[in-house]
């Protein structure tokens, strides 16, 4: 269950830079609440979940590496959204952070990467698929990297797209 | 009108893969009706999605949650105390004169000395809907003021022989609205 995304979280707790490990996943935090709930409630809720986290690291939980801090950020992220309606939670759970964690037994086991979706794609596309989805390259950029015409390089884009989709809807 | 599941989509891979922010607010408002279909494909991605750098926001956000919440709040609003101040007279229709008052409740209040569950309706109304954020996210958890030994001087003297001089007059203080706001009303 862990990958090659969980190297730098894991050094960053060995060195208890609990910030910087933390600032990393804010924004995916702030991104994914916005999504489940959606709509701007997900501000708040990412904030409980931040909260959470944050009084969970400061009081060394997950120092012991049993799970990669990738799989507790979904974890506590998921838990958080499904309850956040209940009534009486949130009075609850806010007022006592450091209370019961979440069922890590139930945790979402994020074992599936983009690289490994770029792994399935035939090797023309999966070049510009690594270029496009995981350097952030632009077409135009693609295209005299790869030496290819830019007509190529938007048609396998366009090729990559419909089938990312797909794999993310299986 | 909404705009196409797939290319909101793929901007937001694309954003993503350059290190910029989402927005994913946005791109379900343009989604529409849509925006179910969208919403867990966006999980989806994210869920699977190469580990981001922090971003300097990121960092001073994670920095800043040592603050007592509702400093957060306000400060990440750019606000000022008199600007919170401002909309609890207007909203709990108070006199200017209750201003002063009112402000040092408040800043008791967000620096987490004033007991939140005593504070009226009608001022977490006004707080709430300046700071965006609710009641229960703004609360600092209650908690005893930290316990501090008592310190004096090695060569303090009192001479006893002098007057002691009331600082004040001695009679007390009636509560008024503003208390009553602030630490619950005593006849309730």
């Amino acid at each position: 269950m862990r990958d090659a995304r969980d190297a730098e979280d894991e050094r960053l707790l060995a060195e208890g830079e609990t910030d910087r490990l933390l600032a990393g996943w804010v924004e995916t935090i702030q991104d994914i609440c916005v999504a489940k709930m959606r709509g701007p409630v997900g501000e708040d809720v990412a904030q409980a979940v931040c909260e959470r986290l944050w009084r969970e690291l400061k009081a060394g939980r997950h120092r012991d590496g049993r799970y990669p801090f990738r799989v507790i950020v979904h974890s506590v992220t998921r838990w958080v959204c499904k309850g956040w309606y209940e009534p009486g939670w949130q009075e609850s759970e806010l007022f006592d952070l450091d209370g019961a964690a979440p069922d890590e037994s139930e945790a979402v086991v994020v074992e599936v990467t983009l690289e490994q979706f770029v792994a399935t794609l035939p090797s023309g596309d999966g070049e510009v698929a690594a270029l496009t989805l995981l350097e952030g390259l632009e077409p135009g950029e693609i295209a005299t990297r790869l030496d290819k015409k830019p007509n190529a390089v938007y048609q396998a884009i366009h090729r990559n797209a419909k089938k990312l989709r797909e794999w993310l809807e299986e | 009108m909404t705009a196409d599941v797939q290319a909101l989509l793929d901007e937001l891979v694309r954003r993503y893969a350059r290190g910029e922010p989402l927005d994913v607010e946005a791109a379900l408002a343009r989604a529409g009706d849509r925006a179910d279909e969208l919403a867990p494909l966006i999980e989806a991605f994210l869920a699977r999605a190469p580990r981001r750098a922090p971003s300097p926001d990121a960092l001073a956000y994670v920095r800043s949650l040592d603050e007592p919440p509702m400093l957060r709040a306000r400060v990440g609003k750019a606000l000022k105390v008199d600007d919170v101040v401002d909309a609890i007279v207007a909203e709990c229709k108070l006199d200017a004169e209750a201003r002063p008052k009112v402000r040092r409740y408040y800043q008791q209040l967000e620096g987490g000395i004033l007991d939140p569950s005593r504070v009226a309706a009608s001022v977490w109304d006004a707080i709430t809907g300046l700071l965006g954020r609710s009641r229960a996210l703004l609360s600092a958890p209650p908690g005893p003021a930290p316990a501090a030994a008592p310190m004096y001087r090695i060569d303090a003297q009192l001479s006893l022989s002098e007057r002691l001089v009331p600082r004040s007059a001695a009679e007390p203080q009636v509560p008024d609205e503003v208390d009553a706001l602030f630490l619950g009303d005593p006849s309730a």
